[in-house]
């Protein structure tokens, strides 16, 4: 343990390093950036190792005298750490030179303080082996990325967004607090263990609970509301972070209460599954109607989750149907995408970052052409896109690969189960189709065509250390896509650290899968090297000409005439319009000569739309009616507080 | 293995023939004499003895779209049980593969299109991300359907020997669905009336001939290879679907699937020539159709096959 709390003091030290030398902006962003990653990697090493040896290790502090602080590594941690630490090194290199401009030093300082502050909160999170414990870093981590998320205070949308994140985030902590409040009331100790000795409708309650509480955090549709608007204002390598890791703490959490339930009910994994399709499919939907490419990337981020709660779902309900092989899979194929999305989302993230620094605009609409200036930032974005659809040889696909498989496992069971499993199958069927449009429209609008506004003409990329980031993870993307085994073990360990009461997980089906993957990925880049070739013999020693595109016979375009993205993606939002709506704004045209006209839309979100009208407006008609208790009397308020306390007394 | 590797040539050789059969039918059918069975390989010849002409918008990916769309296309048909014999590759789950080294095909074919800035191509690209998008889910509720029956999730299981006759005798009032469902895929995804026309001269109403307006020489035709590649994979299955037989003989299976690719031919082409394409709007519910076939067949079989 002494090793990964050395890490952590060491990231802490940068974040202070960062406040104290905020005089020297330059040498203090050297130091903390430098003290961040070398915290990140001493932690990245500990953790694989720890995974490796596959033992656990466990602290305690006494805080008070009264709270003990455990922290315990085990499996699942460890696995969760990895990921946490890898994708926070790699943002916080890419740091150094997103934060290179800014033009506020103390703004600089504080988001680097609070930045170490949510890595540490993180890797505690995935630590702690008590409810004190586990509910304090949980309020540091939701803290500490609401400083991040109002970085630019001074605009309206960052303020806005931040108080969101602000309500949700507590809404969520107090369903969790309530969770957590039956379980002590049964065990009688803060400590994790002695949950599976609850009875049935506690144990659904509590895990219907936690499950409303993580998801608050983990951005599951209809709670994605407050990430989707909280994580676009942050700095780039915060979203990073936050989209990458953050979220993920929250299906950490889910995990971690459904393996202390120890409940097979199929319950559990039909609400994990439905959960999942649900927000999978709305998810790639709104984020294929969005116009600003960090707030599509953050959608995708829900769409994301929904595979990986199809996996866990479809793995629970194998727990529940006595089929360790679909359990197993199921779960490992959720870990996976776990480890893969935290890759390519960040690496998408990172590419959106360059994007917004260069051309100053997060609307994708207003770009086009950035490939041709930006051949790294392109590239990997490219490949990143080709991963986050899920498509071979490419890491996104092998994650889905054991989600399928699963799935398919399940569609020979009996009758709940195989309806879950061909919902399942069919919706990641369809989840991969829709991302496949959704980032076709990333790639064609933003980075291929012709440049659309001025913002978009001749930018360049520039930042060796975000160009380096970069290309890390998209090699790594490539890498795993074809060789899965060099990460396939840390999911396979992980699930094998549950203990989900089926006995070892045999590794040959693994091994097999992994290898039949690299089989098929080398056959497939094989025939395009071979295509290659035999479009070079035809096209040697043969005139190769370059014109403008073919207008059909039209000879004046210009770059307005380029379709747009909303065009792009309104083919298929009509199709989803009931869960979609799109508000149009557009003077009617009328006249020979008609006036300078416009046109906007919005598609709007069912969760953004319903829940004014269903929560914020009772709740705020209710406190409005309970406002004189808010008076403005100091000494009233302490009556109120010895009120509280003397009814208290007579209840307990 | 010898076998498979030329039953593989055979069939990207052969299916710029099958695709000029479908404008014989038409030309009948129009009371016309039509072009030479072998036209398309007369296009491709020409195709390939000229150069390029490249838009000054355009990128790499522009150019690596007409290769990863043929790359994809023919790497899929190396996993396809031809005439009931074995593929060159086969393995547990690789009907997922196929389904999604296809879909790289599709995004690369997108990506080269946008990159174009053409206002033409564009639309053509919405068009070709949307449909195939139901097109997926259908072919997933068939592979539940083929898993239900067989336990199997690779095409070697489903098309080769005597398997395909098994499905029959297992479920064969669901399978007539399911073939049905499948025929309407293969008219999608290949871009076929009533979906898109492929012989429409209209720019607005093309869908995958939009997105291919700029390519030219070489290029052109790596594309118009791989497009005919991926009508054969899906003729195939059907052939196999509909005429199921194992006669014993390697010959007498071949002639058999060869009988089975011409009826599935004909009928892309007797489709093309009696029924006119459906407005845009309408392709989906066509479409959806043959997700509710494929999902009735599924469910069929909960109750009959323990």
């Amino acid at each position: 343990m002494s090793q990964f709390f050395v890490s952590l003091l060491l990231i802490l030290l940068g974040g202070l390093c960062s406040l104290f030398l905020v005089k020297q902006a330059k040498f203090a962003r050297t130091t903390t950036v430098f003290l961040l990653s070398a915290g990140c990697f001493l932690g990245l090493i500990d953790a694989v190792t720890k995974l490796v040896q596959s033992g656990t290790a466990a602290t305690s502090f006494k805080y008070l005298n009264v709270f003990s602080l455990t922290f315990q590594i085990d499996g699942l941690s460890a696995f969760f750490l990895v990921a946490i630490f890898a994708v926070s090194l790699l943002s916080a290199i890419y740091s150094f030179h997103y934060m290179d401009n800014s033009e506020n030093g103390m703004k600089t300082a504080v988001n680097y303080f609070f930045f170490s502050i949510l890595i540490a909160s993180m890797a505690l999170v995935v630590t702690a082996a008590n409810m004190i414990t586990f509910m304090l870093s949980w309020e540091i981590m939701s803290l500490s990325s609401f400083f991040l998320v109002i970085y630019k205070h001074n605009s309206s949308e960052s303020r806005r967004a931040g108080y969101l994140y602000f309500i949700f985030s507590h809404v969520g902590a107090m369903f969790i607090f309530a969770a957590f409040g039956i379980v002590y009331g049964y065990t009688g100790s803060f400590g994790f263990g002695g949950m599976d000795s609850l009875p049935e409708t506690a144990k659904i309650l509590v895990f219907i609970f936690t499950f409303i509480g993580f998801c608050t955090k983990t951005g599951v549709f209809p709670f994605h509301v407050a990430e989707t608007a909280s994580i676009p204002v942050a700095p780039c390598h915060v979203s990073a972070v936050m989209s990458g890791v953050m979220i993920k703490t929250g299906i950490y959490g889910i995990i971690k209460i459904y393996v202390l339930l120890d409940f097979p009910t199929p319950l559990f994994g039909n609400i994990v599954l439905v959960t999942g399709v649900v927000s999978g499919i709305l998810g790639i939907v709104y984020a294929l109607g969005q116009q600003d490419l960090k707030r599509l990337l953050a959608y995708s981020s829900v769409e994301n989750i929904g595979i990986i709660l199809i996996g866990l779902g479809i793995g629970m309900i194998g727990v529940s149907s006595q089929n360790p092989l679909m359990a197993v899979l199921g779960f490992t194929g959720g870990f996976l995408h776990i480890l893969n999305h935290s890759i390519f989302k960040t690496l998408l993230f990172m590419g959106a970052g360059m994007v917004l620094h260069k051309t100053g605009t997060r609307s994708i609409d207003a770009l086009g052409g950035l490939l041709k200036n930006m051949k790294i930032t392109g590239t990997a974005v490219i490949i990143g896109s080709l991963a986050i659809c899920g498509l071979p040889p490419f890491n996104g696909f092998v994650g889905e690969f054991f989600i399928y498989i699963a799935g398919f496992k399940g569609v020979s069971l009996d009758k709940s189960a195989f309806i879950m499993s061909i919902i399942g199958i069919v919706s990641l069927a369809l989840i991969g189709g829709l991302a496949l449009a959704c980032f076709t429209k990333v790639i064609g609008i933003a980075f291929l065509g012709e440049p659309r506004t001025k913002a978009a003409v001749n930018v360049d990329e520039k930042g060796p250390s975000m160009l380096l980031s970069m290309s890390i993870l998209a090699c790594a993307c490539v890498l795993i896509g074809i060789f899965p085994k060099l990460i396939l073990w840390m999911p396979v360990k992980a699930v094998s650290a549950l203990g989900l009461g089926i006995g070892r997980v045999p590794p040959e089906p693994f091994g097999q899968m992994a290898g039949n993957i690299t089989f098929a990925a080398v056959v497939f880049l094989v025939v395009v090297i071979l295509v290659i070739a035999i479009r070079w013999f035809f096209y040697r020693n043969k005139i190769i000409g370059s014109a403008g595109t073919w207008g059909c016979g039209f000879s004046q375009p210009t770059v307005k005439m380029q379709y747009t993205g909303s065009s792009y993606a309104s083919f298929i939002l009509d199709f989803f319009r009931p869960a979609a709506p799109l508000s149009e704004d557009h003077p009617k045209i009328t006249g020979r000569f008609p006036l300078k006209t416009y046109y906007k839309s919005h598609v709007n979100d069912i969760a953004e739309l319903h829940m004014n009208r269903v929560i914020v407006n009772p709740v705020l008609f209710l406190f409005d009616k309970l406002r004189w208790i808010q008076h403005g009397d100091i000494h009233l308020y302490i009556g109120y507080i010895l009120l509280a306390i003397i009814l208290l007394l007579f209840f307990i | 293995m010898i076998e498979s590797i030329l039953l593989w040539l055979l069939a990207v050789l052969m299916a710029p023939f099958f695709s000029g059969a479908i404008l014989k039918v038409k030309a009948f059918f129009g009371g016309r004499k039509g072009p030479p069975l072998l036209i398309n390989y007369y296009t491709l010849i020409k195709l390939f003895k000229k150069g390029s002409v490249y838009s000054t918008s355009t990128t790499l990916v522009f150019r690596l779209g007409p290769i990863i769309s043929l790359a994809s296309a023919a790497t899929v048909l190396m996993f396809l049980p031809i005439a009931g014999h074995q593929p060159i590759f086969s393995f547990n789950g690789d009907i997922i593969f196929i389904l999604y080294i296809m879909g790289i095909g599709r995004f690369f074919t997108i990506a080269a299109a946008m990159d174009t800035a053409s206002p033409f191509e564009g639309m053509g690209a919405a068009r070709e991300a949307y449909f195939p998008i139901i097109c997926e889910a259908t072919t997933f509720m068939i592979l539940i359907f083929f898993y239900r029956l067989t336990g199997d999730l690779q095409l070697s299981a489903y098309f080769t020997g005597d398997n395909t006759i098994g499905l029959w005798n297992l479920a064969g009032a669901p399978l007539l669905f399911v073939v049905i469902s499948f025929f309407i895929v293969l008219l999608t995804e290949n871009s076929r009336v009533p979906v898109d026309d492929p012989a429409t001269h209209l720019e607005l109403t093309m869908i995958h001939e939009v997105m291919v307006l700029d390519h030219s020489g070489p290029d052109f035709g790596l594309i118009e290879l791989g497009s005919f590649c991926k009508l054969f994979f899906y003729s195939t299955i059907v052939s196999r679907l509909i005429l199921p037989f194992d006669l014993g003989f390697f010959w007498l299976n071949f002639g058999l699937y060869i009988a089975g690719l011409v009826i599935v031919y004909v009928a892309v082409g007797v489709t093309e020539s009696v029924i006119a394409r459906y407005r845009m709007d309408k392709v989906p519910q066509f479409v959806l159709t043959s997700f509710a076939l494929a999902f009735f067949a599924t469910i069929i079989t909960l109750e009959f096959i323990k």
